[in-house]
């Protein structure tokens, strides 16, 4: 007879590991919601902060241009960051991220397009976003399966796409007039200026919606990792729950993506980031989520307050991503799979 | 320990247009370990493949105790039929324990965590497995026989009293062959499993097999239980090859002798 402590140790020390890390990164979280309230141009207490909101005083510095781009930053965080998680983990591969394989950007070219040339409202830019992000993931993967579908070469197919696309952003950039063009920058890297508090709830309710649901996707999320034979034998109803993630992923996606535009990287780095500090066995979505908004947050800190010019959050993120990607696509070089 | 009864009633299944079972009716005797034979392209795999779902057949129906499978919920059907798969991929770096233990995903409920019941099942398909040892390893740094036992045990933690096995013992060198085969009998015997394998090897399929059943193109030839399948009648009409059949010294079982072009027959009665 073997002992079950013995056998489960690790599990349980996992899980119990697992739980301080979340403590500790919602405790950086409030940290840098913190700072980035009270330091800016104008640097106030915390405790200034907090009277101003608690009595919803018309300050504007407070309440008008760092309260909406703080939710913005922790919400498009969260939005992306669980987005790109889902993706990797239906796919398998770190590389498989929505902001890799042209997903993003097919909901960005069609942000650029009614924010530039059609002047639509916010509302209805992230439902043609979600639409066309929708329909690119159909396409992207409809042009990886033609005789027979494989990883490698939906991600293959993804970053062509991507590059179709990110030349398309960057034609209709150029196309636009010039009075346009500093909010159209918002869409070559994620940025969080001149976010209005009037964009913030819907963006809200549809990723704390979006959490709930993939929270109690998250145990068929862990058997359809194990392949898809796996998660059918285990009884999980693949076609309909895997449809359902990547819908789920595509739309919030597309509101982040239409609030702040693509963030880089964050999609791509928050999964495994998460995955790294948790146990490989822990559900990832929590973690990513927390740690795409404090990537976000953190970008965000570093270039308004610590860099001689104020940079955009997406340059920031993007320094961070560039190296993982070189460092992934050489380790799986080494593999002999993409 | 109630009698599963699994039957397959007119199965044509395939892959797209081509139609590769045409046809089969076959009942898997409860309690008993089967083998599906048959040459490359016979369509045993396929019908593993139907019998778990993989595979959704063209007509005809998979029926658990009378009962299509179709009629049935998923999760009910993922704790009676469990399967290990031809390739089986594991996420990288997750440990032995935490690789088994999702073979509990039929019986979780929404936000709550490894009940008692959970652990116990694990426990016992690792001990079953003898792969208690391995608990914290990393599936990565397992070799194939270990990583075969640990895959087994992941089915078994899914507590069914039925399970298919799609050539369990390729890529492995004839110890960890026996070994693995060794571990399902002693399953079966003790736990009264119904087991169903594709296996390649014939002699190992007569030794360990209570049933055989021998496709070829498509169809059920031929089922029954060893001695009436291994003969070297049988085995010319599946394979196409022939072959003398002597009695294995060891199991009494039959085993066959394929004879080549280059043997020179005079001396064979």
């Amino acid at each position: 007879m073997i002992d079950n402590s013995k056998i489960f140790a690790n599990i349980k020390s996992h899980r119990i590991k697992y739980k301080i890390i979340l403590t500790i990164m919602a405790i950086i979280l409030l940290i840098l919601v913190c700072l980035n309230m009270t330091i800016g141009e104008k640097n106030y207490s915390l405790m200034e902060v907090i009277h101003t909101l608690l009595s919803s005083e018309n300050n504007y510095i407070i309440m008008k241009l760092r309260l909406p781009r703080t939710l913005a930053g922790i919400f498009c965080g969260i939005a992306f960051a669980i987005a790109g998680n889902t993706f990797q983990t239906l796919l398998g591969n770190p590389l498989a991220s929505p902001d890799i394989i042209g997903v993003s950007s097919g909901s960005t070219v069609a942000a650029v397009f009614c924010i530039l040339f059609l002047n639509l409202n916010r509302g209805l830019v992230s439902f043609v976003a979600v639409l066309a992000g929708a329909v690119s993931a159909l396409l992207i993967y409809k042009l990886a399966s033609k005789d027979g579908y494989s990883t490698n070469r939906l991600i293959l197919t993804g970053i062509g796409a991507q590059a179709f696309f990110s030349a398309l952003i960057n034609w209709m950039i150029k196309k636009a007039s010039e009075y346009d063009v500093p909010t159209a920058m918002r869409w070559m890297s994620g940025n969080l200026n001149g976010i209005t508090t009037d964009t913030l709830p819907l963006l809200i309710v549809i990723v704390l919606l979006a959490l709930i649901t993939m929270t109690y996707l998250s145990n068929s999320l862990q058997a359809l990792e194990l392949g898809e034979n796996y998660a059918t034998v285990l009884g999980v109803n693949v076609d309909v729950t895997r449809s359902l993630l990547i819908l789920i992923s595509v739309v919030l996606i597309a509101f982040a993506t239409a609030i702040s535009g693509p963030i880089s990287s964050i999609a791509f780095l928050s999964g495994p980031i998460a995955g790294r500090l948790c146990s490989k066995n822990q559900i990832n979505t929590i973690p990513a989520a927390l740690t795409g908004a404090i990537l976000v947050l953190a970008g965000d800190f570093i270039g308004q307050n610590l860099l001689p010019t104020r940079y955009p959050v997406g340059i920031i993120t993007g320094i961070l991503g560039a190296p993982y990607l070189v460092y992934l696509l050489i380790k799986q070089n080494k593999g002999g799979s993409i | 320990m109630n009698d599963n009864i699994l039957k397959a009633n007119d199965i044509v299944a395939g892959y797209g247009d081509n139609t590769i079972i045409d046809g089969i009716n076959l009942k898997i005797p409860a309690h008993k370990i089967s083998v599906i034979l048959g040459s490359n392209g016979s369509g045993k795999s396929t019908m593993l493949k139907t019998f778990c779902r993989l595979l959704t057949p063209h007509s005809g129906s998979i029926a658990l105790n009378d009962k299509s499978l179709q009629e049935m919920k998923n999760k009910d059907i993922a704790k009676s039929i469990g399967l290990l798969p031809q390739n089986s991929i594991a996420p990288e770096g997750i440990t032995v324990a935490e690789l088994v233990t999702r073979g509990r995903f039929p019986y979780r409920k929404f936000m709550c965590s490894l009940t008692t019941e959970d652990y116990a099942a694990v426990k016992e398909a690792m001990e079953a497995m003898k792969i208690c040892d391995l608990a914290d390893r990393s599936i990565d740094e397992l070799s194939g026989g270990q990583r075969q036992r640990v895959f087994i045990a992941l089915a078994l933690a899914q507590q069914t009293d039925i399970l298919f096995l799609d050539e369990p013992t390729t890529f492995l060198d004839i110890a960890y062959q026996i070994e693995i085969l060794d571990l399902l009998k002693e399953l079966n015997r003790k736990k009264k499993t119904t087991i169903v394998m594709v296996l390649h090897d014939i002699n190992l399929s007569s030794k360990y097999a209570d049933y055989i059943f021998a496709m070829k193109n498509g169809m059920l030839i031929k089922e029954g239980i060893p001695s009436d399948i291994i003969t070297s009648q049988t085995i010319e009409e599946i394979y196409g090859l022939k072959s003398v059949v002597i009695t294995d010294p060891v199991s009494c079982s039959p085993m066959i002798i394929p004879i080549s072009s280059h043997d020179d027959l005079t001396n064979v009665s």
